[in-house]
């Protein structure tokens, strides 16, 4: 095993964070769930279908988590190589047989087991949903790999705000403008290019140009997993494409930056 | 063991290192020393591999340190003025990562990190957090992290900075231990008083370049193995200096290198016991010798000479 994933692990998971976001992130599931299953049961009084109550649950779920966890990922990844500027311990691990390579990945490896440790532990909140049907484990596993990339390439950016600045604080706050970006300044910039465009016959009509920003855009992704499995080719192919070039870019310019914090070390 | 040539790095509009030079036999425990800003941090950064120089060459172990880093990080161990250590971590915790770090095979791990701990007298403390320790503690446990590997070369930058004196001579007692054990040390330093001490050689760095002392040498011998090389001799004298540095100048392979009326310099070459028989000499000539000592020329003093009265 990379021994910083062995270090990151230990450290993380003896901070106070360690145990208070998982806690907080469950208990956000929960009410989630609970909300929803109320206010669903008081509206429709027995006259909607189990199986489309349990699409509902399903998707309310689904988004939550993706929206609960790209505020948790730039807490667990934005840091962690400003840490080590900040306590001085970067030129330790430089000059150490640790090259770049394995100190990026164990950096990375260890943001994404934290955030895959709160998606397993929310399984069981998750699949409250069988119990209404119309949602398999097909659905469940192709959103939680959806999520899992979409988190993934939001800690690979943060880890690059981590190893472009000095300061955790500035690199953290990078990194959640970054998420809004992606989030809801691509949505603006697709609906105001929309409103632009008179195109007619639907989704497949409208110009890639225009319909460009979404695949940056989380939700979206999300959105074009949730689809029957022989409709997931090209949008959430195109999508996947364009997550993990992203984060094959952050690393590689993560890797560049580490390559030369010797002069910051 | 350590080849630098004509080395040069510059930040922005600044140079840090312009063309400076330096040579360190291996065994050596070699001093590094000049003002703040001379450039002595960039070149031990430039010798750990954390930084690349612009132009010139380094070389440790006869590994190019811009060629082959790994090779250079596998024979060096580098301690910067203010070492980072996990706050949160373990002592032996810290130590079995760096270990881990270094690649030590996992079966020799746990014996390496034990013998780290003895050494460093910290074996008591293994279990507590590296916050609990003192700062002299965490200097030490540092220098064994830097040692895990057995490295062949250290490299370090202002190790006592903010140490207390007892911790101080604590380390300067280790490092003659460690350099006595083979391992080449370059150190640099602004406590000249430790470098006096320990050091076989000082190099002088101003402005990124080599400096030279009074009498053109970029590196002062401190602690000549060679007998037969010339020392100097400070002869303290009744009266009439003159006619002593005169007569002085008379004995085979004595210079005079400095005469004033009641003290005289002198440069005796070959065995020491020509030093016995040169006194000899002046008290039976007639030369009223009232004091016979190798002159207090101090690393300060010559510190003085080169970078002047004030400081920079």
């Amino acid at each position: 095993m990379n021994p910083m994933i062995r270090k990151e692990l230990r450290q993380r998971m003896r901070e106070r964070r360690g145990w208070i976001l998982p806690s907080l992130y469950l208990l956000a599931l929960c009410a989630i769930i609970s909300f929803v299953y109320y206010e669903q049961a008081s509206e429709t009084r027995g006259m909607q279908q189990g199986w489309q109550f349990g699409v509902e649950l399903f998707l309310t779920l689904a988004y939550s988590q993706l929206a609960l966890l790209l505020l948790m990922a730039p807490i667990f990844s934005a840091g962690a190589l400003t840490i080590e500027k900040e306590q001085r311990t970067l030129p330790g691990l430089l000059t150490s047989l640790l090259g770049p390579v394995q100190i990026w990945w164990g950096k990375f490896a260890a943001s994404l087991m934290f955030i895959l440790l709160l998606l397993v532990i929310g399984m069981p909140v998750l699949s409250a949903v069988f119990a209404f049907g119309g949602v398999g484990p097909w659905e469940i596993g192709i959103a939680a790999l959806t999520t899992v990339v979409i988190l993934g390439t939001i800690s690979a950016i943060s880890l690059y705000w981590s190893s472009t600045f000095r300061r955790s604080v500035h690199a953290t706050a990078v990194s959640y403008v970054t998420v809004v970006l992606m989030t809801v300044v691509t949505l603006i910039i697709f609906a105001i290019a929309m409103s632009r465009t008179h195109a007619v016959g639907g989704w497949h009509a409208i110009p890639a140009m225009v319909k460009a920003p979404l695949y940056l855009n989380p939700l979206f992704f999300l959105t074009t997993a949730l689809v029957p499995k022989n409709q997931l080719y090209p949008e959430w192919f195109e999508c996947l494409g364009a997550f993990v070039a992203v984060a094959l870019l952050c690393a590689g310019l993560t890797l560049r930056n580490l390559r030369r914090s010797g002069d910051v070390a | 063991m350590i080849e630098v040539s004509q080395i040069q790095k510059r930040y922005g509009g600044s140079r840090a290192l312009d063309g400076f030079s330096l040579h360190v036999e291996k065994g050596e425990l070699f001093g590094l020393v000049g003002p703040n800003g001379a450039g002595k941090t960039t070149l031990i950064k430039i010798l750990s591999t954390l930084i690349r120089a612009d132009s010139g060459s380094a070389k440790i172990a006869g590994f190019d340190v811009a060629v082959d880093p790994l090779a250079v990080k596998s024979v060096v161990g580098y301690m910067p003025d203010q070492p980072g250590l996990y706050q949160d971590m373990r002592v032996r915790e810290f130590l079995e990562f760096f270990a881990d770090a270094f690649r030590i095979p996992s079966q020799r791990r746990s014996a390496v990190v034990d013998q780290g701990l003895a050494d460093s007298g910290l074996a008591a403390r293994a279990e507590s957090f590296v916050e609990e320790l003192s700062f002299g503690m965490k200097q030490r446990l540092f220098l064994a992290k830097t040692l895990l590997h057995s490295p062949r070369v250290l490299l370090l930058d202002e190790p006592a900075t903010g140490l207390d004196p007892l911790a101080r001579v604590d380390l300067r007692d280790q490092l003659k231990r460690l350099n006595q054990q083979g391992i080449t040390i370059l150190l640099s330093s602004h406590i000249l008083a430790d470098l006096q001490e320990i050091c076989s050689r000082v190099a002088l760095i101003a402005e990124g370049k080599n400096q030279q002392d009074a009498a053109g040498n970029s590196v002062i011998e401190l602690r000549s193995a060679d007998s037969s090389l010339p020392r100097l001799y400070e002869v303290g004298v009744l009266q009439d200096g003159e006619r002593a540095a005169q007569f002085a100048g008379t004995f085979t392979g004595v210079k005079v290198m400095d005469v004033e009326p009641s003290r005289i310099v002198v440069e005796i070459s070959g065995e020491p016991a020509q030093a016995a028989e040169f006194l000899r000499h002046l008290v039976t000539g007639g030369v009223q010798v009232v004091r016979f000592d190798r002159p207090p020329a101090t690393l300060e003093q010559r510190y003085r000479e080169v970078f002047g009265e004030k400081p920079r």
